[in-house]
């Protein structure tokens, strides 16, 4: 049988490259075939001849010929020509490159009369082609003058006539809606008809006319599933309706029951297949599907599995891969016939058995599994060895204990030919087994220091050395990983042999055992003829040799500076051209200070995205000047940078206190640390005749006096001309209690007059003030979003006791999306686990926020969203915060907002 | 003359397909002169006049016969922005027909710059212009003569012309413009 099948499709295989060598139009040219449609113009048509170069033309253009402006032009205007020829296959030619050469929407448009003629013509091959044309071409204007006979010819008795208005349909509904969801007792006729086809396209039109009105759609369903469609396809639409309204409506609380199980269970029994599959696989897609559920759609599966057809394979074996992953116990029926399919002549099919076998397969049976797949590998592509070791991986992961068996596979497919994206995957695997299976490690690193040794990629021979680096020196013996990292210092190119300084270096620093000699591999490293790699060993080999003998301790990576102050103070540094040397003491100050805080990582995920999103690093460079000043250094680390006013969070530029065009220039923005907020301004003057002294921002609380205490101000001794100089004040802030602010704001400073003849300035100035805008200080300032992988998991650990629940109307919006976004931009937090991507139409959604409230405190937030009617939206938030008052905080700030 | 075009000389089926072009300003009845000829030439069985004509938009293919003359007429659009496609089918024409709204004074000097630039062309030399002055049932009608006058017709050389006043709307008129070009366009 499978012979059969070989032979016949090889047969096939022969014949179409014949069929290529034939084919008329190969190799034709662009060129040629424009001179011949001039035939076009003539006055006696030669219809055959004018058929055949549209078809040429037509060939070009989906080879992916493409024709210029003029081109394009000149072939359209003489083939409007041709509606003189009463041809009809002729006829047929002109819609077609009509529709495929569409000049400009201009150009196009003088063939509407033409086509409206057609379209009223009394030759139905005319008239559903003229339609089919003149709604792709047709602007708004001309819609409401067509549409009358649209609409008739969506019940035209003429099967061809109707499935074309039906279809003109879907593209209209894009340009008009309206005029298309008046069709809607028209379409519901139409649905009746008795030609498959009609009944298909009726049926997808009179759903997208009804969608976004739920119980219509409802309503249509239930009418539907009672009695079969004729066409399958049209069926198969049906299912998939219901799965949509199965998703949307809740099951049944007493029963248990699924609303329309039944239905899809009888589809299963279907005579056709497609309908059979449709309904397996919306089955089994089932939001929390049970097992019993999944039984009768898992059998006629399996029934399929044995077809001898391998399209109905493929697509049973597709099926049953989705179930492997949320319920491979469903299905261990199945492993017999799926593991006889692993000799499949498909190899899709015969990768896709594999890897659900992994996924169904139990501890006991993977060896033998393993060796049938090793066999396997040899013979199918690196796409497919991808999705094998992929599924290797997640079982490896399920049963650790037969680590060594799969681990060795690993390393015999390492050996083996590959391309880079094949080999970079089983490098991750590895890599991930080494990291979280303990026990696999050595041998892991053992593989993967082999593969290094004839490896051709050099990002896997860095990886892998970075990773031998870090964890060789903790091995049991670090001394035999080495050698094969010594080799690539004397084997590989540049960037691969500085890795590998790097990696030895972590060795020496590491192992007191092994630093003399890594010491003298350094030492020759250093004879290397490329900069980096010099460098890199000059530096690690002074690190070494001031590391105390007994010691042992990791190499600081040069990196763990935070980069943006250790740029900021070599810049600083540059500048200065002092003639001590840099000292990097400064930073590192500074990053211990950040190290030994528990609100590190909250901070640097914020500076990290601040990055993503700045385009202007204003809030950057006032975070530097902050942290390179040692009078804030006692507040701890910068949780959060942000411009003065909420209704700009996440904006980074700096915001304007005067207005333009002023004598002096001053910008503020925040910085919130644990229990203090320092405002930072910076101050510019524009006027060369002055000089402005001693100059500072006076700030008094007109709200929020209660919560925030002065504790300093910072003058400025001069404003430079043209440049910013910053003066600061710091607020403490009391715990516990709302976050919110007002600050009024006047700046204060001296002014002395430059005298114009001597160009001193005077000796005695005046004091003057200017009334800067407020300053807002909102709670959105004290939150920063943080992304959870396991949302549910953190939320649990919540107590429950300090959840918050609260209904909230958001008025009538466009769209959830728009909600959403509304909402999550007063907050400041990060959606999780992708819940801010909202489904299309959808009339609820939820969506998990998760973030830091400054100190480190976590807060979740759920919140539902739900679109009544008139699209006036509702939302329920649901808070839980390490403390209470954080948690109504959030609700304050939103129902304040 | 081959032995095919003489079988069907024969059965008195063959005709001789000529291209026709017919332009003028908008509104100015010309697919409403069509309608009317396809109507008189037995085209289009009972019913009478379809419908009401709707502005042409670019342009349309109409055939009737008339004699041993088989008529492909190409009706162009008369709206400004497609004019200048009228000069894309100039040279399949064997002849022009332009039609003139008698009533639009006003426009009778836009009409006769559109005929001018025609006249000009070098793919129409020597090709008949036909022109109606139509709409001559308009009580605000001018005379054919004022027309030719304010198309300034005499003063065409190079083509055989003929001006018939007519009313799309009975028909009077068009046989008699038909008969004209029918007899030139059969020598
Ligand atoms: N009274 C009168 N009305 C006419 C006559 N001929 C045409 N009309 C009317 O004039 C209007 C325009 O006629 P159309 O035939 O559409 O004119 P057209 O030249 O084809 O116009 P476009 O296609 O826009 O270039 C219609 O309302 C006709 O009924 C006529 O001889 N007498
Ligand atoms: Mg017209």
């Amino acid at each position: 049988m499978a012979d059969g099948h070989a032979e016949s499709s090889k047969k096939r295989d022969e014949e179409s490259e014949e069929g290529l060598d034939f084919s008329p139009f190969w190799g034709i040219e662009k060129g040629a075939v424009l001179q011949e449609a001039r035939c076009f113009n003539e006055s006696q048509l030669d219809a055959r001849r004018c058929q055949q170069v549209i078809t040429k033309l037509l060939y070009l253009s989906n080879q992916g010929d493409s024709f210029t402006k003029v081109e394009a032009t000149e072939v359209f205007f003489s083939v409007t020509k041709l509606f003189q020829s009463s041809d009809s296959n002729l006829r047929r030619m002109v819609y077609l490159i009509i529709k495929e050469i569409c000049p400009s929407a201009d150009e196009v448009i003088i063939v509407t009369s033409s086509l409206m003629k057609d379209m009223n013509s009394k030759i139905d091959l005319y008239r559903s082609n003229a339609i089919r044309v003149l709604c792709n071409i047709t602007d708004a204007g001309l819609l409401g003058q067509i549409e009358r006979y649209l609409k008739q010819a969506v019940v035209d008795k003429n099967a061809t006539v109707s499935s074309a208005a039906l279809v003109s349909g879907h593209h209209l509904l894009q340009v008009n809606s309206e005029i298309v969801k008046r069709w809607s007792s028209e379409v519901q006729e139409a649905l009746s008809s008795k030609n498959p086809l009609v009944q298909y396209h009726a049926l997808g039109l009179l759903h997208r006319i009804k969608q976004n009105d739920r119980l219509a759609v409802s309503k249509l369903v239930t009418q539907l599933s009672r009695s079969p469609l004729r066409s399958s396809l049209a069926q198969c639409l049906v299912i998939r309706y219901v799965a949509q309204v199965i998703k949307d409506t809740k099951v049944d609380e007493v029963t248990g029951e699924r609303p329309f199980f039944d239905f899809l269970e009888s589809c299963l029994r279907h005579k056709s297949e497609t309908v059979i599959f449709e309904a397996a696989r919306v089955i089994i897609e089932l939001n929390e599907v049970t097992t019993r559920e999944l039984q009768p759609a898992v059998t006629v599966l399996q029934l399929f599995l044995s077809s001898s057809k391998p399209i109905l394979r493929f697509a049973a074996i597709r099926a049953l891969n989705k179930v492997a992953m949320n319920n491979p116990s469903s299905m261990t029926n199945c492993n017999i016939d799926m593991e006889s399919m692993i000799s499949d002549q498909n190899r899709s099919i015969a990768t896709l058995a594999i890897t659900t076998l992994l996924k169904t397969g139990k501890e006991s049976s993977i060896d033998r599994l393993m060796k049938q797949i090793s066999t396997f590998m040899t013979d199918i592509q690196d796409e497919f060895k991808v999705v094998v070791v992929e599924a290797i991986q997640e079982l490896c992961l399920k049963f650790p204990h037969k680590h060594r068996i799969l681990m060795n596979f690993l390393s015999n497919v390492l050996r083996e030919e590959g391309g880079f994206e094949y080999k970079k995957t089983i490098v991750d695997c590895i890599l991930c087994l080494v990291k979280s299976i303990p026990d696999a490690t050595e041998a892991g690193l053992t593989h993967l220091s082999e593969f290094i040794e004839d490896c051709e990629f050099t990002y896997l021979s860095s990886q892998v050395l970075h990773l031998l680096g870090e964890l060789g020196p903790s091995t049991a013996d670090p001394g035999k990983y080495i050698r094969y990292i010594y080799n690539r210092v004397i084997l590989e190119n540049a960037t691969i042999r500085a890795s590998a300084v790097c990696a030895l270096a972590n060795f020496g620093s590491c192992s007191v055992a092994l630093r003399a000699r890594v010491l003298t591999l350094l030492q020759r490293c250093l004879y290397d003829n490329d900069d980096e790699v010099r460098d890199r060993a000059a530096f690690f080999l002074s690190v070494l040799r001031t590391i105390p003998e007994t010691d042992s301790e990791c190499v600081e990576d040069p990196l763990i500076y935070p980069l943006a102050p250790l740029e900021a103070s070599l810049r600083q540094y540059l500048e200065n051209t002092g003639d001590s040397a840099f000292d990097l003491a400064v930073i590192n100050q500074i990053h211990n200070n950040i190290a030994s805080h528990p609100d590190m990582h909250a901070s640097a995920f914020d500076c990290s995205s601040m990055n993503i999103s700045s385009t202007k690093n204003d809030l950057r460079e006032s975070e530097n000047i902050i942290t390179s000043r040692g009078e804030f250094m006692s507040y701890g680390p910068i949780f959060k940078v942000s411009s003065y006013s909420s209704s700009v969070v996440n904006s980074c530029h700096a915001v304007d206190l005067t207005e333009a065009e002023t004598e002096y220039k001053v910008t503020c923005t925040k910085h919130i640390f644990k229990e203090h907020i320092v405002f930072h301004f910076m101050c510019s003057n524009t006027i060369e005749d002055q000089i402005l002294e001693n100059v500072s921002v006076v700030t008094d609380p007109i709200e929020g006096i209660e919560v925030f205490a002065k504790v300093s101000t910072i003058p400025l001794g001069t404003m430079p001309l043209g440049q910013f100089g910053s003066t600061f004040v710091s607020y403490k802030r009391a715990q516990g209690l709302h976050p919110v602010a007002k600050m009024a704001c006047t700046l204060k400073f001296t002014s002395k007059e430059i005298d114009p003849s001597s160009g001193e300035p005077e000796s005695e100035g005046y004091e003057d003030e200017y009334t800067l805008e407020d300053i807002d200080v909102t709670v959105t300032d004290f939150l920063t979003g943080n992304p959870l992988s396991a949302f549910r998991k953190v939320w649990d650990t919540l107590p429950i006791e300090n959840e918050k629940v609260g209904d909230y109307s958001l008025g009538t919006r466009d769209s959830l999306g728009e909600a959403l976004e509304a909402v999550v931009g007063i907050l400041g937090m990060a959606a999780c686990e992708g819940s801010e991507v909202i489904a299309p139409h959808a009339r609820s959604h939820t969506t998990l926020l998760s973030g830091f409230f400054v100190g480190g405190h976590s807060v979740l937030v759920q919140l539902n969203l739900g679109m009544g009617p008139s699209n006036s939206v509702a939302m329920k938030l649901i808070v839980r915060a390490e403390k209470p008052y954080i948690a109504d905080m959030i609700h304050t700030l939103v129902s304040e907002a | 003359m081959g032995y095919f075009s003489w079988f069907f000389g024969l059965m008195g089926k063959r005709k001789t397909k000529v291209n026709i072009l017919i332009v003028g300003l908008d509104n100015s009845g010309k697919t409403s002169i069509i309608e009317r000829m396809k109507l008189q030439s037995g085209k289009v069985p009972k019913g009478g006049m379809p419908q009401e004509v709707t502005p042409t938009v670019g342009f349309s293919v109409d055939e009737f016969s008339k004699g041993s003359l088989s008529f492909t007429v190409f009706d162009m659009s008369g709206a400004g922005r497609y004019r200048n496609l009228w000069e894309r089918h100039f040279r399949e024409a064997a002849a022009v027909v332009f039609v003139v709204d008698s009533a639009d004074k006003l426009r009778l000097c836009v009409a006769k710059d559109e005929l001018d630039a025609m006249l000009e062309s070098s793919e129409l030399l020597g090709k008949p212009f036909l022109v109606f002055a139509n709409k001559m049932d308009l009580p605000t009608a001018l005379s054919p003569v004022d027309v030719a006058q304010g198309l300034s017709l005499d003063e065409i050389e190079a083509h055989p012309w003929q001006i018939v006043p007519s009313n799309a709307l009975d028909g009077s008129g068009l046989q008699e413009g038909l008969d004209w070009l029918a007899n030139f366009l059969n020598k």
